[in-house]
């Protein structure tokens, strides 16, 4: 009986000593510069993801597994990220306490605040509006302008958007019976969405129209009554694609260099060849942390980040963190088919298909499966706009875990 | 269930398939790929042991040393000692080129780097590896050297092997390059345009014409109802194409050991269309046509795609050399070995040993049978004919005083005009210790003219020479 | 040193990550076993409160009810409890035209709606929260 109550420690406890394991070997590597602060940091970090993972048991009646999960694909990407650059693993050190601060900030902002379904102008409009200061302030980098800048800090809107764009589809779908009434109510939002898409094309942001376009079609799919509708949507998804291989020079550098990376080692196939010599070189068990090169595929910490895990932890732990992020998915629509409030159900599918679908692609690309597309891994890749959203959209899907105020439901 | 829950439940499914399909991808990736993958030059990793461990000598049969590495202050120089003669076979190994050869196949080896097993890992740890392993070639120096000479001035490739052992003692292609040199040659050698980088041996292309009659007679052989008489008329007509033979010249009456010894078309282009394709076809794989051949070296498959849906006009021309067939050096020399051998093919063999530095063989290649290419019957069968070209037929050039020499020529029209002079054979006929196939690329001559009397100098000096 | 250190804990790694995915996948499944068959169809339900791996007896999540439940320690009723702050015979909830019931059948330690120890029968609402023993439920009425 009591084997019942412990389970929920097991998990946890494998995590602590997963993570104290590795900050022993992390010292161990780098026992030439020692000094107090990293050793503060990292052990305050690991209390901190302890602490919150039991702090969050007690609170939320909801789902358990999830923010446990994500802290273990933190842990292992951290692990990876400090290894490869001390001062880069110290900031995310950092993102990482700031990202969880965010997940409680925002899972009870969401939850005391009621009549989030019904503010789907703000949605559209704050995203509009971040649009446009993207254009006018952002930064060109890869290609795409999609960094704003304001002093040292520096963010992409696009990460907040997303989000924006899930709690959009969602409070119209929640309302859907209103906007059918009106005269081509079902068109409100597919326009709005192809606003949406036509800004990121503006921005060169490929990547993320992909990311858009994949939500907006599987939302679609499960709650739109207008069929046809879908297929119309399909059928400007693959202009669009056709439309930026023959209009965007990365893209189309893109796809030749999935086709046969080989050919343009020197140059445009570099990237993804080096990420392909570090899978390989890694095997079954990897290198072992410290013991291989990751430091030669350029941007390793951010998009490349799962091909140096693979290399020095062994394809075995990337197995590993795809499966993790399969049960995170499982575990965000099982959420949505349990919560009896639409909004919410509409928002837990949307940020179990966002974190589905970012994780598919660039594992997918760095694996030469698909073409690659330059987004992050969410909690495992380092940055920072992408670390706070991802943690936001974590803190959503807590709250939707959680059996909701029923006056609310009886509203409906 | 309700129409919502089981759109959700399609979306999960679809997404579920997405990340299983990653996973069954990478570890595909892992066993099938990695391997690969790993050996190319641009791997950054494979230099990183490069400057740590002296990479290991090449020697050959006799123990001479071929290749060899240095320390240069602080990395290591490697070294080839006889310039273009082992381009390809040994090839090269440099940072800015890359490896090719031996040196890329077995790399590995040379540097010492074991399998990544956890004890492996330990050991190396523990006693870090600063040498590599020594290679000890199947190629005799001396014959190597004699093939090249002969050779010198022409383009094309020669191939000789111990029929039953599968050891191969000289394998020459031409043009070649020094690897020695590499560095100010580059840009010749990347402009030339009858690529010397291409080891003619293994992956060169040809139409074989005349030789791969013997494919035809031994499935000639193999066709008991076949009527193996033919008045040849100097020509014949299938499907309104014309089939000459050689200088139009007529051969009369002959049956299947004539029209081998006089390379008579015609029989072979009539006898093919009632032999059919399939016949020829499986025959021909049988002896590693449409297989690759597994080899220290990386090797071309050799064609002739009798599957396809072939007029009569291409069976003919096939049951000739010509049209769609094309066959590497290598595989022609297997070919030879493998009548030889009482019609068993053996796995061609470069690498004899791999030594450890201490001086212990840790690795040997042993002989080992890929393929019944004819029972021993048919084989004793060709074998005669083959005799019989050499003795009073278009072969008389490769005959040798007091030795039983078997053989075939061949001249293999091409796009080029000028065609290809094609020897292979084996001497003793009886109990052969060397097959050969040599041919000379684009010579304009005809194999028993040009390519016979090389391969009959190559035969005597091996018998002379190379120690078993 | 290191490297043999780097080396032995790759494997460790890969151990700690494989149990961590399994003993989650463990859980998950106990939670799906222990939900049984009431899904979104089903519109009138108790669902348990309480963290249900804080209780050291079985319980599941929901139970549906029908026209009559029973609730006690005992065999014979609807819902069996085996907790030993709740009677062998404890509770009814019984419908009648639509609406249900809830009634203490003399129970030793009572069961309280809301936090009040009901008396007599009470018409139950959605929403309101029944606690018998250590356990509280939500009545949840969807119709």
């Amino acid at each position: 009986m009591l084997n019942r109550n412990v389970n929920y420690k097991v998990p946890r406890n494998l995590l602590v000593l997963f993570e104290l394991m590795a900050l022993l070997l992390l010292f161990i590597y780098d026992k030439d510069n020692l000094d107090k602060t990293t050793f503060i940091s990292g052990i305050s970090l690991i209390f901190t993801i302890y602490i919150s993972n039991f702090i969050l048991l007690r609170i939320s009646t909801g789902d358990n597994y999830i923010f446990l999960i994500v802290t273990m694909l933190i842990s292992i990407g951290i692990i990876m990220i400090y290894r490869i650059d001390k001062t880069i693993g110290m900031k995310q050190v950092i993102w990482v306490g700031m990202g969880i601060i965010v997940f409680f900030i925002t899972y009870f902002i969401i939850k005391k605040i009621k009549g989030w379904k019904d503010w789907i102008l703000v949605y559209g409009i704050v995203s509009i509006v971040l649009f446009i200061l993207t254009l006018l302030l952002g930064t060109r980098t890869k290609g795409s302008i999609n960094w704003i800048s304001i002093g040292r800090f520096s963010f992409q809107p696009t990460e907040i958007i997303k989000l924006l764009m899930i709690f959009l589809i969602g409070s119209y779908y929640t309302n859907y019976e209103k906007y059918k009434e009106k005269k081509y109510g079902s068109y409100y939002l597919m326009g709005i969405i192809y606003v949406f898409i036509g800004f990121l094309f503006i921005q060169k942001d490929l990547g993320t129209v992909l990311i858009f376009y994949t939500i907006f079609i599987t939302l679609q799919f499960i709650y739109e009554e207008d069929r046809k509708l879908i297929l119309y949507n399909l059928l400007f998804f693959i202009v669009s694609g056709l439309a930026g291989f023959f209009m965007f020079d990365h893209v189309r550098i893109r796809f030749e260099t999935w086709i046969n990376p080989w050919a343009y080692i020197d140059n445009k196939g570099y990237q993804i060849t080096q990420s392909l010599f570090a899978i390989a070189e890694g095997g079954f068990f990897g290198t072992g942390i410290g013991l291989g090169h990751p430091d030669f595929i350029p941007e390793v910490h951010t998009d490349f980040i799962f091909s140096a895990i693979c290399e020095e932890m062994g394809i075995f732990t990337g197995i590993g963190i795809i499966m993790l992020f399969l049960i995170l998915v499982y575990r965000g629509f099982k959420i949505a088919i349990s919560q009896q409030d639409k909004f919410f159900r509409i928002v837990a599918l949307g940020i179990s298909i966002l974190f589905g679908i970012q994780a598919f692609i660039i594992f997918g690309g760095v694996l030469k499966m698909i073409p690659l597309t330059g987004i992050t891994i969410p909690f495992v890749s380092y940055g920072g706009s992408s670390m706070l959203s991802s943690f936001i959209a974590l803190g959503i899907l807590q709250v939707a875990s959680e059996e909701l105020d029923l006056e609310e439901v009886q509203n409906e | 269930m309700n129409k919502e829950l089981k759109r959700i439940i399609i979306v999960l499914v679809g997404i579920c398939i997405l990340f299983v399909s990653l996973i069954v991808y990478l570890s595909y990736f892992q066993v099938f790929k990695a391997e690969i993958v790993k050996k190319n030059s641009y791997n950054k990793r494979l230099w990183i042991n490069e400057e740590k461990i002296l990479r290991g000598s090449i020697i050959d049969r006799n123990g001479k040393i071929l290749a060899y590495s240095e320390k240069n202050g602080e990395t290591y120089k490697r070294f080839y000692n006889y310039g273009n003669l082992y381009s390809h076979i040994i090839g090269y190994s440099y940072r800015e080129y890359g490896k090719v050869g031996l040196e890329l196949e077995y790399n590995n080896t040379l540097l010492n780097i074991s399998e990544s097993t956890p004890l492996n890992e330990l050991k190396n740890i523990v006693i870090p590896n600063t040498e590599g392993n020594t290679l000890k070639l199947t190629i005799d120096h001396h014959l190597q050297e004699y093939s090249r000479e002969l050779l010198k001035g022409r383009k094309g490739s020669i191939v000789a092997m111990n029929p039953k052992t599968g050891e191969v003692y000289s394998m020459v292609s031409l043009p070649d390059f020094n690897p020695s040199s590499l560095k100010e040659d580059w840009n010749n050698i990347m402009e030339d345009g009858d690529s010397p980088f291409l080891n003619r041996a293994t992956s060169g292309l040809y139409t074989p014409g005349s030789v791969f009659k013997v494919i035809s007679t031994i499935a000639a052989l193999e066709t008991p109802e076949l009527n193996k008489q033919y008045e040849c008329k100097g020509s014949t007509k299938i499907d309104g194409y014309t089939l000459e033979d050689y200088g139009g010249k007529a051969h009369g009456k002959v049956d299947l050991e004539e029209a081998l010894v006089k390379s008579c078309n015609s029989y072979f282009a009539e006898k093919s269309i009632i032999i059919g394709k399939d016949k020829i076809g499986e025959v021909a794989d049988r002896f590693m046509i449409n297989k690759s051949i597994s080899f220290d070296l990386p090797t071309k498959k050799s064609s002739f795609p009798y599957k396809e849906n072939l007029g009569k006009t291409d069976i003919a021309s096939a049951s000739i050399g010509q049209g769609k067939v094309l066959v590497t050096p290598l595989n022609m020399v297997l070919i030879a070995s493998g009548i030889g051998n009482k019609g068993q093919v053996v796995k061609p063999i470069l690498v004899k040993e791999t030594i450890s530095p201490e001086g212990t063989v840790i690795k040997a290649n042993s002989t080992q049978v890929i393929s019944d290419g004819a029972d021993v019957f048919t084989a004793n069968e060709i074998k005669n004919m083959m005799v019989e070209v050499v003795k009073r037929g278009t072969g008389t050039n490769a005959s040798i005083k007091g030795v039983r020499v078997a053989g075939k020529t061949g001249t293999a029209e091409n796009s080029s005009g000028k065609s290809h002079a094609w020897f292979i054979g084996f001497a003793p006929a009886d109990d052969p210790k060397i097959a050969i196939a040599v041919v000379l690329e684009e010579d304009g001559t005809t194999g028993g003219k040009t390519a016979a009397p090389i391969a009959r100098k190559i035969m005597i000096e091996a018998l002379n020479t190379v120690k078993e | 040193m290191y490297n043999i250190f780097s080396l032995i804990f790759k494997y460790i790694f890969i151990v700690i990550i494989y149990l961590f995915i399994l003993s989650i996948i463990r859980l998950i499944y106990l939670d799906i076993k222990g939900i049984g068959t009431v899904s979104l169809d089903n519109s009138i339900y108790l669902k348990l409160i309480n963290r249900k791996d804080s209780l050291p007896f079985k319980i599941k999540e929901y139970y549906s009810l029908e026209d009559f439940v029973s609730l006690g320690r005992g065999n014979e009723n609807k819902i069996i409890i085996k907790d030993p702050y709740i009677s062998k015979n404890h509770l009814k909830i019984v419908e009648d035209e639509g609406n249900y019931y809830l009634e203490d059948l003399n129970s030793a330690n009572g069961t309280y709606l809301n936090g009040d120890k009901i008396m007599d029968v009470v018409e139950l609402k959605n929403g309101d929260r029944i606690r018998v023993g250590q356990v509280e439920f939500l009545y949840v009425n969807r119709e």
